[in-house]
């Protein structure tokens, strides 16, 4: 057996669900899962959110260890189904190492959905949250364009390569300012708070928190608190951007 | 209250397009989503508080994305992610941090208190869910072995 193919990959498939928005537990369940395949002695992983360590060791030959660094952080829960499905269909020997390889390479370069869809879905889902926290069709239009102008925004600043915290601090203001104007200065929507909260629900990491609570329940702590520090500088953004227009305009 | 249930719906389905959920799930992610939503209302016009209206929101959010996800065999965040934006308290969040920001430590520290809870029943619904599959995984296992012995 392959060894050296082996580790890389598991590593790949575990890059990939960790990149994705996987929890921490998974993938080190994955990881070791693909690993303990091999039968060696010793087949270990440790995973944070931001990095990833693979030991591989038996008697006959050189002990293996790999460290890989997890720098970028996107949400694509597609392509974390379809690294489950290959590390499972590879466990239970359906797939050959190889075959397992090419397809997991495949995955990493998975499109998610095009910008544009992205950005209508943002303002969208902005629109539709109006009418869940109960407002009128006006503060859903309110909602929905100011969703609107922050999905654009925010693939621009991506574009240009801001960091997150900026876009989200600028995220919250445009969310304050766009409601402002057009409840205030138009006459368009009836509730401003309401609006102002949907229009940053597409912004709430929903992710970040959700991983946080099933990876401390599962024991990987470093990373629950990580989690959950990275949830709290992205709602403490947001607020800070929404403060900054509100103070300026009230 | 139906409005507010079909809003969720549609609400979930663009949030997990948002997460790239894949095309053939989208339909189920907002199923999932819009009974928890449900649950929520439905709770809390009984007068029950909101606290608790959220752990039975993400109680059934959870169930709902057990049963789907071992049924499709896909991982449980698929559904459970988009499925409990709504309950997540954002709308608290936002309060908390923004009465901090202007100084008025008392009225934050309720809607953080209120948040700091409503996250903590949210993960304690996870985890319930989360435990009740452990252990009917376990019986299952145990029966199974039982009956491997017995036809032996």
């Amino acid at each position: 057996m392959n060894y050296k193919l082996l580790l890389n990959f598991a590593l790949l498939t575990g890059e990939i669900m960790l990149e994705n928005g996987a929890e921490t537990f998974r993938v080190e369940d994955t990881i070791s899962r693909i690993l303990k395949t091999s039968k060696c002695q010793t087949a270990e992983a440790f995973v944070t959110p931001t990095g990833i360590f693979a030991s591989l060791d038996h008697p006959d030959m050189d002990l293996m260890t790999v460290v890989r660094r997890i720098k970028k952080r996107q949400i694509n829960l597609n392509r974390i189904a379809l690294a489950n499905d290959i590390s499972r269909e590879f466990c239970v020997n359906e797939l050959s190492l190889e075959a397992a390889m090419y397809q997991i390479q495949q995955v990493k370069n998975e499109p998610g959905y095009s910008s544009l869809i992205h950005i209508c879905s943002t303002g969208l889902a902005a629109g539709f949250f109006a009418l869940v926290f109960g407002g009128t069709i006006s503060d859903m239009g309110v909602a929905l364009i100011a969703g609107l102008v922050f999905g654009i925004s925010q693939h621009l600043l991506n574009l240009i390569g801001a960091s997150k915290f900026l876009i989200d601090i600028i995220g919250g203001m445009l969310c304050a300012l766009i409601p402002f104007l057009f409840i205030y200065k138009i006459g368009l929507g009836n509730h401003f708070d309401l609006v102002v909260i949907s229009s940053i629900m597409p912004m709430v990491p929903g992710v970040a928190i959700t991983n946080a609570i099933r990876d401390t329940l599962n024991g990987e702590l470093l990373s629950g608190v990580a989690r959950a520090t990275d949830a709290f500088i992205i709602a403490a953004s947001i607020a800070t951007g929404i403060g900054i227009m509100l103070s300026t305009l009230f | 209250m139906i409005i507010q249930t079909i809003a969720a719906f549609f609400a979930t389905i663009f949030f997990s397009i948002l997460f790239n959920v894949n095309k053939t799930q989208l339909f189920l992610c907002g199923f999932v989503g819009a009974s928890g939503w449900f649950t929520y209302l439905l709770s809390l016009s009984f007068g029950i508080n909101t606290v608790v209206s959220s752990f039975l929101a993400s109680f059934i959010v959870s169930i709902f994305s057990t049963i789907l996800a071992i049924n499709r065999k896909n991982p449980v965040t698929i559904y459970q992610i988009p499925g409990i934006i709504p309950i997540v308290p954002g709308a608290g969040m936002y309060k908390a941090l923004f009465y901090l920001i202007n100084d008025e430590l008392y009225v934050a520290s309720e809607y953080l208190v209120e948040t700091i809870q409503i996250a903590a029943t949210i993960a304690l619904a996870m985890l319930t869910v989360y435990s009740i599959r452990q252990l009917l995984d376990k019986i299952k296992i145990y029966k199974y072995k039982n009956a491997k012995i017995n036809t032996k």
